[in-house]
């Protein structure tokens, strides 16, 4: 039985695959006459081993990938659990993203275009209303607002 | 925003470039940011060869943001810590001794 995985389990990176390492701090014992001996073989102090028991679905990972991209109903009215993807979009086909990050998209293919046509400060100034746009995204889920007073004597 | 505003607001008139484009800005939003969060699951197995520990990383990936271990006690998934240094064995070729 595996308990306190998260203090016993650990991974490593590794390309496209993550090694798992199971940390052991104890020891097989016996008792030989009144004496309580460690067995010769078995782990001892702190140790990572592999994985010595078998879990079904016993490994999660949680990623960000491509997913939904294109769907069929409007997301901004139309709860996300009932969203469809479209398998084979079409041009009133919605993309899954709020309409910050729609206007975001929009800003990426702007910059994507003028950097074909060689116009790298307009692909600049582009790409920097991307990420913009995205901080707002972000920062409208957070609440976060950072106020200052203004000074009495603002023109100097 | 449907496809076709998208279009309209840049001038773009090639859907499949288009669609392409916007693939390539979600990818990039999904690599800074969380827009949507995707789970996977696979079965660990008790070791048995050099490589067993080993475990694909899902196909579809672009950012990790976690990975967890079933406590089959309390069966709940707890997050795991990355290593920050690799212990000294390269290959093992008889992981259970």
């Amino acid at each position: 039985m595996s308990v306190d995985t998260h203090k016993t389990y650990f991974y490593e990176l590794k390309g496209k695959h993550i090694v798992i390492w199971k940390l052991v701090d104890t020891a097989s014992t016996d008792t030989i006459g009144s004496y309580r001996v460690r067995l010769p073989d078995s782990q001892y102090k702190d140790q990572l081993i592999y994985p010595d028991e078998a879990i079904t679905n016993g490994l999660r990972f949680e990623y960000t990938s491509l997913n939904k991209i294109f769907i069929k109903e409007d997301p901004e009215s139309v709860s996300t659990s009932l969203l469809t993807e479209d398998t084979s979009p079409n041009e009133d086909s919605h993309v899954n993203v709020n309409r910050m990050r729609a206007l975001a998209i929009i800003d990426y293919l702007k910059a994507t275009l003028n950097e074909a046509k060689g116009d790298l400060q307009m692909k600049e100034y582009y790409m920097r209303e991307f990420y913009k746009k995205l901080g707002d995204s972000e920062s409208n889920m957070r609440s976060i607002s950072i106020n200052f007073p203004s000074s009495p004597f603002s023109v100097k | 925003m449907t496809i076709q505003e998208i279009m309209e607001r840049t001038g773009l008139k090639d859907f499949t470039l288009t669609k392409a484009y916007i693939k390539d800005a979600i990818h990039l939003i999904q690599s800074t940011t969380e827009d949507s969060i995707s789970k996977s699951y696979s079965n660990i197995v008790v070791a048995s060869d050099g490589d067993d520990n080993l475990y694909e990383l899902p196909t579809d990936l672009i950012s990790l943001k976690s990975v967890s271990v079933k406590d089959t006690q309390d069966s709940k998934y707890k997050k795991i810590r990355r290593l920050t240094t690799s212990p000294t064995v390269a290959e093992d070729s008889s992981p259970s001794t």
